[in-house]
């Protein structure tokens, strides 16, 4: 298994797109950035598995367009992890019976943050516990249920104020459950080859991830922060700026794991204060200093667990 | 065979008799039906299918990938991906197991998905129950799945490669369920003539859908989300009309069964004693054998009471149904399903006969008999029902929907 670069600089970016025009998703959507670098990353021959979401619904357009240039196949809500087991298996055993030309097919599920890490938890689970090549579960996400109108879901943060968690005069945080690390969680799956997190920066990082999860040999799973315009309250033109933010004041932590070796891919050096990131997202304004001051601290008491990640090779557990 | 005898259309094989449970018959259908991929959960009484799918696997006996998956949910979502992707599949649950399993069972059928599934009957909980009820199959009766009933093991083995066959033709493309009643199809043993390898490629082509989700076939999108003012109401039709098709699509399979295997099953209905019968019972599955023996029992009595079987719930065999209860005084319908506050209080199968009874030019007084909560009910018990259906004829009865509880005092 390599750690290989794929991607060197933008202008090895393939022309070819595979998620294109014909739908209807917000202005300065990261999923949407997100969906076409990671189409365009896995090239042609690609299955992709829409669980319910804004990657489903707002994908879709009243005129029956599809945006996707590559097969792609709807699946539930919590749907996603069962589904590309569905595929793959059904790819594998065509092939093994001689009922379909042997072939190298991606098998790719571009499930929310909803959709992977609470409803379709359990599946994705058992995905993770089986061995297809060329299997990658990408979560997008987008830290809420966002389709259904900004809801917290496990991996909305600390004190964002969501239509389910809004803070008000008694309960002044908003959502006061920590978000919830689906990549440590694939992680401690034996099985599986490459874990990775992602965001939209650096440029060619989540496109390069992909390439390597897809060669990997196994299933594979990459959690990708991806900002959206209508649940974080931002400017659509910041989506990129955030997603660089968030890597630069350490709430978002760039790694991956290769068959168990642990590798740090960015340390911010100095880590900026969270407040950078916090501040331009209306889902934050009603925290206090005091409040970012909490989350600051957080995050500089999670990086000594990276830290020392790094030095090992290997996880050490943050919580 | 001797070459100047005229060549008969099919030779048909007489494979020897095994003596199989329900769950190894229809495992052993699964097999010669070249299924490449199933999944399976645990959950009484359907299980022992899937135990013995995973050793006919282990052991080599034939080529699938079994999944053991981590819910239904995820079971039935396995499935209905790879039949998207053109493998043929296969999964079941029973009770509970497909109440949690609702939600890709549903779009499995609305999304025109040939999986064939086994259902092994069961009570739902609360409480926990192992015995046999309806409710759990017939909780699926409105979304498009096709489903038939089996009252024999043989029967049983042989509607599952019938399912293939009708699910998988082109005019129909639907799932299929075939019931089996838990404990009395799923565990008892009987003796059954296999369908053999040969006679499942012959009868079975090969599965080819439409479009497949795979590079080859080029960039198919499936089950995008949609307009409803655009095609709302027209995929909805698709699936009325894939139902529609499937009652012709099926008297053909089992007309071609018949001259693959020499067994041959009327399509719909059976019907016994019915020709002149003044009283009917109507029912499915496997206490039908008990219910003919009171039916004939009686007949020797001086009684002229017939049976009707229901072959198929889904399409459901209306005209044949209203054909077969031509001239008949009263008839009763014995049932383990229930509809809590319908009307009457009567059962699902109640709604449906009585439904298509509606259109008849003479309808006879109608009964419903229900066996809720497991009980098993004895031919005692059918015995007494049946001279209720007889008095009823003459003498209006007090009540339409008669339960057979703690005491029995209602039947
Ligand atoms: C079983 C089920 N429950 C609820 C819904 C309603 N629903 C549709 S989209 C959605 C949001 C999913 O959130 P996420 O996976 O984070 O994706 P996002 O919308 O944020 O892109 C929900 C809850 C559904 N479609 N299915
Ligand atoms: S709500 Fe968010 S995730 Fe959904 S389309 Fe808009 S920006 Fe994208
Ligand atoms: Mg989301």
């Amino acid at each position: 298994m390599s750690s290989q670069v794929a991607f060197k600089n933008i202008k090895e970016i393939p022309p070819v797109d595979y998620y294109t025009s014909g739908r209807r998703t917000c202005a300065g959507c990261g999923p949407a950035i997100g969906y076409r670098l990671i189409s365009k990353a896995a090239g042609p021959n690609t299955i992709f598995i829409g669980p319910t979401g804004c990657m489903y619904v707002a994908n879709a357009h009243q005129f029956l367009t599809s945006p996707y240039a590559v097969p792609w196949h709807h699946t539930q809500l919590g749907g996603g992890g069962a589904a590309a087991i569905g595929v793959a298996s059904a790819l594998r055993t065509l092939m093994l019976k001689g009922k379909r030309k042997l072939e190298d097919i991606n098998v790719v599920v571009m499930g929310g943050d909803g959709a992977m890490a609470d409803i379709g938890f359990s599946g994705l689970s058992m995905g993770l516990s089986y061995d297809y090549q060329r299997l990658l579960y990408i979560i997008y996400d987008n830290e809420a249920y966002m389709n259904t109108g900004v809801q917290a879901s496990s991996t909305t943060p600390w004190g964002a104020t969501t239509t389910f968690t809004p803070a008000g005069k008694v309960k002044p945080i908003g959502n006061t459950r920590l978000k919830k690390n689906m990549a440590l969680v694939a992680a401690a799956h034996p099985k599986v080859k490459y874990v990775a997190t992602a965001t939209l920066w650096p440029p060619l990082d989540l496109m390069n991830k992909v390439h390597r999860a897809l060669n990997a040999g196994g299933p594979t799973l990459i959690h990708v922060l991806l900002p959206c315009p209508k649940g974080w309250f931002t400017d659509p033109s910041a989506t990129v700026d955030l997603s660089r933010l968030a890597v630069e004041t350490g709430m978002w932590v760039l790694w991956e794991s290769i068959e168990g070796q642990f590798k740090l891919n960015y340390k911010p050096k100095p880590r900026k204060h969270v407040r950078e990131y916090l501040a331009p997202q209306g889902r934050f304004s009603h925290l206090k200093d005091e409040d970012m001051e909490k989350i600051d601290k957080m995050i500089e008491e999670e990086w000594k667990f990276w830290e020392e990640s790094a030095k090992l090779g290997r996880l050490v557990v943050p919580y | 065979m001797s070459a100047i005898k005229p060549i008969p259309p099919v030779a048909i094989e007489k494979p020897k008799a095994k003596v199989w449970n329900g769950a190894r018959a229809i495992a052993e259908a699964v097999k010669v039906a070249d299924v490449d991929v199933i999944a399976a959960y645990p959950i009484r009484p359907y299980t022992g299918i899937m135990n013995s799918l995973a050793s006919m696997i282990a052991n080599g006996e034939f080529t699938a990938d079994i999944i053991v998956a981590d819910s239904e949910h995820s079971q039935f979502e396995v499935v209905k991906h790879a039949s998207a992707v053109g493998a043929r599949v296969f999964a079941g649950s029973s009770g509970v197991g497909l109440a949690f399993a609702a939600e890709p069972i549903i779009v499995t059928a609305l999304s025109q998905l040939p999986v064939v599934a086994a259902i092994g009957t069961r009570a739902l909980d609360d409480p926990g129950n192992f015995g046999m009820e309806w409710s759990d199959a017939l909780m699926f009766r409105d979304f498009g799945w096709l489903i038939s009933w089996a009252k024999t093991v043989q029967e049983a083995a042989d509607m599952t490669l019938v399912a293939y066959r009708v699910a998988e033709d082109r005019r129909v493309l639907l799932p299929h369920f075939i019931a089996l009643d838990g404990a009395a199809i799923t565990h008892v043993a009987t003796p059954v003539v296999p369908v053999t390898k040969q006679q499942a490629t012959e009868f079975l082509p090969p599965y080819r859908p439409p479009y497949r989700i795979d590079p080859q076939d080029g960039p198919v999108t499936k089950a995008q989300h949609i307009a409803p003012s655009l095609i709302g109401p027209e995929q909805r039709k698709t699936i009325d009309v894939a139902q529609k098709r499937s009652k012709q699509v099926i008297a053909e399979a089992w007309k071609d069964f018949a001259k693959y295997t020499g067994r041959e099953y009327p399509p719909f209905l059976e019907t016994i004693g019915m020709e002149d019968a003044e009283f009917a019972l109507i029912g499915m599955g496997a206490y039908m054998k008990d219910i003919e023996l009171v039916a004939s029992r009686l007949r020797s009595k001086g009684y002229k009471v017939g049976t009707v079987r229901l072959r198929y719930v889904r399409p459901f065999p209306a005209e044949e149904l209203i054909n077969a209860l031509g001239g008949v005084k009263a008839a009763g319908v014995i049932e383990f399903g229930y509809s809590f506050g319908s009307p009457f209080g009567t059962g699902s199968l109640y709604h449906e006969v009585a439904t298509s009874l509606y259109e008849a030019d003479t309808k006879p007084t109608l009964l419903d008999f229900l066996f809720l909560g497991g009980r098993e009910p004895t031919v005692e018990h059918f015995t007494q029902l049946a001279e209720k259906v007889i008095e009823s004829a003459h003498k209006k009865p007090q009540k339409k929907t008669y339960w057979l509880t703690l005491r029995g005092e209602d039947i």
